[in-house]
């Protein structure tokens, strides 16, 4: 314990003082509570929400292919889907997702070749009851027509990692709208 | 040479003493994640001390083994979850080392650019955590905790714009990142770094000369070097007692060796030395940071193709054992490759694990009060003790 | 029938009556006060949604004690655990029998009226250490026994900083001692020359560790033993303790309002008189939460060296050198 004398107790009644000032300084402060629900705060363009299946813009077709590369790379395995062949392309003929024991890591977004899978920019599905949770095909559809989606799709985040080589993309990475469009900084590619 | 399996036990020199056993139980408020550690107090004073870990066992080592290099890093973040890109980053670079693959150089300053943001953010929690701990959940305590978090989630959001997610990330992959900094980042993060910087300095001025905090650090939990050495422990419970050792100076991984920081080095070994020790470090990260965002090469983010299937990454035979140096201390990953696409074998060395096992050398003679004060500055964090 | 006619012990029953109803709705609204000034500190916002700006949020935590259900420990020690709650809340409310919110307007404006006050206000330890003693829970017991050490302590610096304005006054009786003060705002005793600001800091420094408040609250201390000596109470028994506690701090409030800030003086008409030492009270209040709310706690064992080393002393010669200077005034007639 400190022995107190004369200089010691101007040293402490400065240092009382000081940290009290501090919280009066805080007092008047405006306070950071964001009041949610009532007022959300802006989510940044590549944020990881809820998962949600995709329309091709054009054709109005479901973008999923069945090819179960999502299924493959999940690490806790949530995502199960089974492959419908027909004549022009293949479809997901079952598509389950089970949100609780997702990771939201957005590997599967990562991997998925026609930007099928996506995540939103919002994460707002609250239940009593975990087995809502369990997305099948058409919920996860509805999801990705009911929220706004975040930028990054699988395309995008393949082409941020590995740029491709030909200066003319075969897809259009430009798809996104306008409000969340993400341009990376330029690159040039070095040695 | 000190016999570190030799726990000490205080012997209390009053005639017909009373014993009592009381159990910090693995929940607590202040037991910083699942702790138990039974106590044996005379009075008010502890004479011994039992450590009982392993409640947060999710065998991540066994985990690994089923799961490819491409991923895992996204698992490996939820070892050390407060700190989860140095977690991420060193069982990257152990892979990278059996495969001798060369990471980009934005990659790598990338990675450090994160890596010390993370450090910071770290830090804020801990000092936030520990003047809970030791000022209550109603009082003075709460109040820097909820300065500190405000802080901290400014550097969260520079990471959810980074990558999306606030707490556990996935950036790191094999031969790189994953993510590349959107337009705006780089504005952001300088003036998040400011601002940071002159709130450190407001907690600083609030603690500092604090006669009641002072009291509550100064000569306890006294770490001596010898017993530091010994028992070896890493990070800043090392560096508070004289060992001027920093993975990142001493073993300079990724693109450390390009900037200028130095490493605060501090002899009392108490938790006043200790809480010194990473204030400074808080600046020295600010320093690191900013001295990496003007040098920040332009390139690619990523040696190998980006990621299209879950068995891409295929590392040959081999091993290897990467240290990071974390906020904690030294994050170790050892992985054994057979030349598949998933490790052999991988082995964590968690820094709290290590650090940890300092307690029961440090703890007898001292106040229940001071073990609260004391884990508060070891730092521990479960998720890397018991994996 | 005037009120003059109604036979003593009746005007004394309705008065205590309506004082102690009053204590009870400020204790609940000054939770509510002290968790909004609380998170304004900390940069939040505090209790928001029940009620306009959380006005309703009290009542909706004492709804919740009372519907509770009452968890009694097997083991404990049931009737000393089930009388302490309410022997630790009789103290805290006699407190404000002897406190006058206004001239003439108290319960039992006694001749000794801070003795009483400083007396029975030292008898909630007795309660405390009954709670932490027949809850059969080592964490209690260890509460418990910090609390029995500190608030003995504590009382002492704290009787003697109270008796610096009872000097200078001249008198143990509550209402003479604000009658003193009454007339400008220099005669208030916290504005007394060095004297009045010393017993002023040494009286909350007392305060903040009789009350156990940090950064003298080692013996709750949330976060090594959870809830201290109230750990085992739920329900209405918690309820009680919670009230008792806030009780005896607003009644110290109460008390330090009126020994050094003039208690009912202040400008405008008579009838404010009682307005304006509430408000003094709270910012005695508010004072002390600020005090809370920007440290951390010390130790148990230099909690009691600063009392027995430190303030003790410092009381104790502020005391005699208060004496000095009262015969030094009245000798030389200033």
């Amino acid at each position: 314990m400190r022995e107190s004398n004369g200089t010691e107790i101007t040293t402490i009644v400065g240092a009382v003082l000081r940290a009290m000032g501090a919280t009066l300084k805080n007092l008047f402060r405006k306070p950071i509570t964001v009041h949610y629900p009532d007022k959300e705060r802006t989510y940044p363009s590549r944020y990881r929400g809820l998962l949600a299946l995709t329309y091709d813009k054009d054709t109005g077709e479901e973008n999923c292919i069945g090819c179960r590369l999502c299924e493959y790379v999940c690490p806790p395995a949530v995502i199960k889907v089974e492959m419908l062949k027909a004549e022009k392309r293949n479809y997901a003929k079952t598509f389950t997702l089970e949100l609780y024991a997702c990771e939201f890591c957005e590997l599967c977004v990562q991997v998925c070749p026609t930007d099928a899978i996506v995540m939103m920019k919002s994460f707002d599905m609250p239940t009593a009851d975990r087995r809502e949770m369990l997305l099948d095909k058409d919920r996860l559809h509805a999801i990705g027509l009911k929220y706004e989606p975040s930028w990054a799709t699988g395309n995008l985040l393949r082409d941020m990692q590995t740029p491709p080589k030909a200066p003319a993309p075969a897809h259009k990475p430009a798809a996104t709208s306008p409000s969340s469009a993400d341009p990376v900084v330029p690159r040039v590619e070095t040695a | 040479m000190l016999d570190v399996n030799e726990t000490t036990r205080v012997e209390m020199d009053w005639s017909g003493p009373e014993r009592l056993q009381m159990n910090m139980g693995p929940q607590h408020p202040s037991a910083h994640g699942v702790f138990r550690a039974i106590l044996g107090l005379q009075g008010e004073t502890v004479v011994d001390v039992d450590a009982v870990i392993g409640y947060l066992h999710r065998c991540h080592e066994k985990l690994s083994e089923t799961l490819t290099y491409a991923q895992y890093p996204s698992i490996a973040s939820k070892t050390d979850y407060v700190a989860a890109m140095t977690s991420e980053f060193a069982y990257v670079m152990a892979a990278e080392e059996i495969g001798k693959f060369e990471v980009p150089r934005r990659a790598q300053y990338l990675r450090v650019i994160v890596a010390e943001l993370q450090r910071i953010a770290s830090h804020l929690l801990w000092l936030g955590t520990w003047c809970m701990d030791m000022g209550g959940a109603l009082g003075g305590g709460a109040t820097i905790f909820l300065y500190c978090i405000r802080e901290r989630e400014d550097i969260l959001d520079l990471f959810e714009a980074l990558v999306g997610a606030r707490l556990l990330y996935g950036f790191f992959q094999v031969g790189g990142t994953r993510y590349d900094i959107p337009d705006g980042w780089i504005e952001k993060c300088r003036a998040t770094i400011d601002r940071i910087d002159s709130r450190v300095g407001e907690y600083e001025q609030m603690l500092e000369d604090n006669a009641f905090f002072l009291a509550r650090t100064q000569g306890v939990g006294v770490v001596s070097r010898e017993l530091a050495q010994d028992v070896g422990i890493a990070g800043p419970l090392l560096r508070g007692s004289g060992v001027n050792f920093d993975l990142r100076k001493n073993v300079p991984y990724s693109s450390y060796a390009d900037f200028e920081f130095t490493v605060p080095v501090e002899t009392a070994g108490d938790c006043y030395a200790r809480y010194k020790v990473r204030m400074v470090e808080f600046r020295e990260a600010s320093g690191i940071i900013r001295q990496a965002l003007d040098k920040l090469p332009s390139g690619p983010i990523s040696s190998r193709p980006a990621l299209k299937s879950v068995a891409q990454i295929r590392i040959p035979k081999g091993e290897a054992y990467a240290r990071v140096e974390g906020p904690r201390g030294e994050v170790g990953s050892y992985i054994i490759s057979d030349g598949s696409a998933k490790p052999y074998r991988m082995k964590w060395r968690g820094a709290s694990f290590s650090n940890l096992s300092i307690l029961p050398h440090i703890i007898p003679g001292h106040k229940v009060a001071d073990v609260v004060a004391i884990m508060g500055s070891v730092d521990p964090v479960f998720g890397e003790v018991d994996r | 029938m005037t009120l003059a006619a109604l036979p003593p012990w009746l005007m004394a029953v309705i008065a205590s009556f309506i004082v102690l109803n009053v204590v009870i709705g400020m204790v609940t609204y000054v939770t509510l006060l002290e968790r909004k000034f609380a998170a304004r500190m900390q940069s939040r916002i505090g209790p928001y949604r029940v009620g306009p700006h959380g006005l309703l949020q009290p009542i909706a935590d004492a709804l919740k004690l009372m519907m509770k259900e009452d968890v009694v420990p097997t083991a404990a020690d049931r009737h000393v655990y089930n009388l302490a709650p309410i022997v630790f809340l009789i103290p805290c409310m006699l407190i404000f029998a002897t406190i006058p919110f206004a001239p003439g307007l108290g319960v039992a404006d006694v001749n000794i009226g801070i003795l009483f006050f400083l007396a029975v206000s030292a008898m909630e330890i007795v309660g405390l250490f009954m709670a932490g003693w027949g809850s059969n829970n080592k964490y209690a017991l260890l509460s418990a026994m910090r609390a029995v050490n500190q608030i003995i302590s504590y009382d002492l610096p704290f009787i003697f900083s109270a008796l610096v304005p009872v000097l200078l006054a001249g008198s143990l009786k509550m209402s003479d001692i604000a009658a003193v003060q009454q007339g400008s705002l220099l005669k208030w005793f916290i504005f007394y020359p060095v004297i009045g600001q010393l017993a002023f800091i040494m009286f909350i420094v007392s305060t903040l560790a009789a009350e156990n408040r940090v950064p003298f609250d080692i013996l709750e201390a949330e976060s090594e033993l959870v809830a201290g000596f109230r750990v085992e109470y739920s329900g209405m028994k918690f309820a009680l303790i919670q009230l008792g506690e806030y009780a005896h701090m607003i009644g110290s409030s109460f008390l330090g309002a009126l020994l050094f800030l003039g208690a009912w003086s202040g400008p405008g008409p008579e009838y404010l008189g009682p307005l304006w030492f509430l408000l003094k009270a709270m910012f005695v209040f508010l004072f002390v939460t600020w005090i809370r709310w920007s440290f951390v706690r010390i130790r148990v064992d230099q909690i009691l060296a600063l009392s027995w080393k430190a303030l003790l002393p410092a009381t104790l010669a502020l005391l005699i050198a208060t004496a000095v200077v009262v015969v030094w005034r009245t000798s030389a007639g200033i």
